[in-house]
């Protein structure tokens, strides 16, 4: 039980030694990366102890925090997405040796969101995730870095006011700061309302959800690759982690004051952002609108509202991540020495390299939702949410968006698999710690969509949080 | 009632003021006006401390520092603003503001929260009670607090790195989409 939260405070050591190690050794050294990917695996060995042991749940610190089940894929989710990122910019020269810490503190935001059961760590983790992040966006040092950077701290802040803004309504409107004492039926009723509109906006624009997506696509273009590909998948498992936690809590018995505003959100969020994607000629881009979606695919899951959507949502962050990483891997291998990859410099690349454009096809198909990847099964889960929650606009809605997109992930391919005109490039390099990401995230997706059986084992065992509390 | 209505005036002609003035020093002073209107409504909701601190650390030790930083950096630099691209985004933006702002406050006066009613805790609002909060079952607050101001020191070292000259790229033009 003491043990409950060891997770969280073995990165906080990491995140300490990191910086010391950053000092001792020689600035540009790889120390730093080494007791970064420690501790990640440290604190995944943590969180699986703490899944075996027997005495969760618990409530810590007067129900600020919960550690669960729940918390504990989240978790066992951002430290995947925190290795990935790690390693696909593993000792990269251009990220400044800044990135290993920086990367274990947005981490920690993401693990305290998984735990939040209390506004203020709600906001807080919120912070710890975000600033991280302004700062890593911007630290590549070129003009398009930092614009991404400042257009993510403005808009960040701006986000982080209304959420904060929602949550004194709340507070006012409940008394009280913990989501399990919150109590709908004795609220008074505007107040509360205002609140939990501006709550859910606040969180919702961190998701990326239309129509509060428009700084997606500039920040992740702008942002350096593995920095990109943290922000696809880890904030987006931690927003979606805290809005869940947050709605189930606090106002799973009132489903219907947030339910069809959800779901009218994540229908529009699916097709508006499969249709955007459409049009992109960065992959990079491509890849945010797909972000985007994908979001709203995991807002169908939430605004099924039932322990089939629970399930579905925390399912579906595995393959999307996966996918993420893998195709931002072959981006990053690509684009070698530049930070972004438009879909020309993609033309005759299973011609230079078939692995990397059989490894691309898997995750682009992993992306549209096609059997035997990850991401079938995942969306084969949200439709069967939706329609068991008699929601059938939702599975609609998920069935339209994923038709949309698929020729939006083929288009890219399709430039892979034609013939370059001019003579071929030089060779692509295969970074070690990159291409272990590729291939086990391949795998991993090929694996998903043949046998989910373990996985959905765990996440079943993990939705059902908020029956119990 | 009254002392609220022209506090809160003070408050937001401070916080308009911040964004209208055209020179940065005149911001900076009506952010001045804000803070200390702030911290005479933390004196009014009996949080004598907080309103110490408000006073000390905001309007007297960041603003200076500040006021230092915007007389070094902008002094004889043009103040024209650069030609907005969106023609009539100012006056939308303001008419929903008001819009917004006014349907909160209108909730607001017309349900007041229950929790007023609920009397103070003791100790409330000196330096007494701070301490033993904070220093006590908040404590881990606290410590998340503390690393998120690392973070931000980090992110000083960071982004005043000196930087390498990197060649703009020329694919800026077409980015809007």
């Amino acid at each position: 039980m003491t043990y409950a939260l060891w997770p969280e405070y073995s990165v906080v050591i990491g995140v300490f030694v990191t910086m010391i190690a950053v000092m001792v050794f020689n600035r540009r050294s790889i120390q730093a990366y080494w007791v970064g990917l420690a501790t990640i695996v440290v604190s995944g060995i943590i969180t699986i102890a703490d899944w075996s042991s027997k005495s969760l749940p618990v409530a810590l610190y007067g129900h600020a925090v919960t550690v669960d089940a729940f918390s504990l894929v989240v978790n066992g989710l951002v430290l995947v997405a925190a290795a990935g990122a790690l390693m696909i910019g593993w000792n990269d020269k251009r990220y400044g040796p800044d990135f290993p810490v920086l990367v274990l503190l947005a981490l920690l935001g993401m693990m305290v969101l998984g735990l939040a059961n209390n506004f203020v760590v709600l906001f807080i983790g919120i912070e710890l995730l975000s600033l991280p992040l302004y700062i890593l966006a911007a630290s590549r040092g070129t003009g398009e870095s930092g614009e991404a950077g400042l257009k993510y701290l403005l808009l960040g802040a701006f986000s982080s006011g209304i959420l904060l803004f929602g949550l004194a309504l709340l507070y006012g409107a409940s008394g009280t700061l913990v989501f399990t004492h919150l109590d709908p039926a004795h609220m008074i009723l505007p107040l509360a309302g205002a609140g939990l509109a501006l709550t859910v906006v606040g969180l919702v624009f961190k998701l990326g959800i239309v129509p509060f997506h428009m700084w997606i696509p500039d920040v992740y273009e702008g942002s350096p690759l593995p920095v990109t590909t943290y922000m696809a998948f880890g904030t987006k498992v931690g927003a979606a982690a805290i809005l869940m936690r947050f709605l189930f809590f606090g106002f799973s018995l009132d489903a219907g004051w947030w339910g069809p505003a959800l779901g009218y959100l994540a229908v529009l969020t699916m097709v508006v952002g499969n249709l955007l994607a459409l049009a992109q000629k960065d992959l990079k881009r491509l890849l945010a609108y797909s972000g985007i979606a994908n979001a709203g695919y995991l807002l169908v899951g939430i605004s099924a509202h039932n322990m089939f959507g629970a399930r579905a949502l925390l399912f579906y962050l595995l393959p999307y991540g996966l996918a993420v990483l893998a195709a931002f891997a072959v981006i990053q291998f690509v684009a070698g020495e530049r930070d972004s990859l438009s879909l020309d410099d993609l033309t005759g690349l299973a011609y230079r390299s078939p692995w990397l454009a059989a490894f691309l096809t898997v995750a682009m198909l992993s992306l549209a939702g096609i059997p035997l990847t990850g991401g079938f099964v995942g969306k084969f889960y949200l439709i069967q949410a939706a329609l068991f929650a008699n929601q059938p606009g939702l599975a609609i809605g998920l069935v339209v968006g994923a038709m949309v997109g698929l020729a939006a992930y083929v288009r890219p391919l399709q430039r892979a698999f034609s013939k370059a005109a001019g003579e071929s490039s030089e060779p692509i390099r295969w970074p070690v710690a990159g291409s272990i990401v590729l291939v086990v995230a391949v795998v991993a997706t090929i694996g998903l969509g043949v046998y989910p059986a373990p996985v959905v084992h765990i996440v079943n065992h993990s939705a059902a949080f908020y029956w119990l509390h | 009632m009254i002392g609220f209505v022209i506090l809160a005036i003070i408050a937001l002609g401070g916080g308009i003021g911040v964004i209208v003035a055209r020179q940065p020093v005149h911001s900076a002073l009506f952010l001045i006006m804000n803070i200390l209107a702030l911290a005479i409504f933390y004196i009014l909701l009996s949080a004598e401390f907080l309103a110490a601190a408000q006073v000390i650390v905001y309007a007297g030790a960041i603003m200076v520092l500040f006021l230092f930083v915007v007389t070094l950096l902008t002094a004889g630099k043009d103040d024209r603003e650069p030609k907005e691209n969106l023609a009539g985004q100012r006056l939308t933006a303001g008419i929903l503001a008001v819009l917004v702002g006014g349907g909160l406050a209108v909730v607001g006066v017309l349900y007041p929260s229950r929790a007023i009613g609920l009397g103070l805790p003791h100790n409330f609002g000196n330096l007494r009670g701070m301490g033993v909060t904070l220093w006590g079952p908040d404590f881990i607050y606290l410590a998340a607090v503390a690393l998120m101001l690392l973070t931000a020191a980090v992110g000083v070292l960071v982004l005043n790195r000196p930087r390498r000259q990197v060649k703009p790229a020329p694919r800026l033009e077409e980015r809007e989409s």
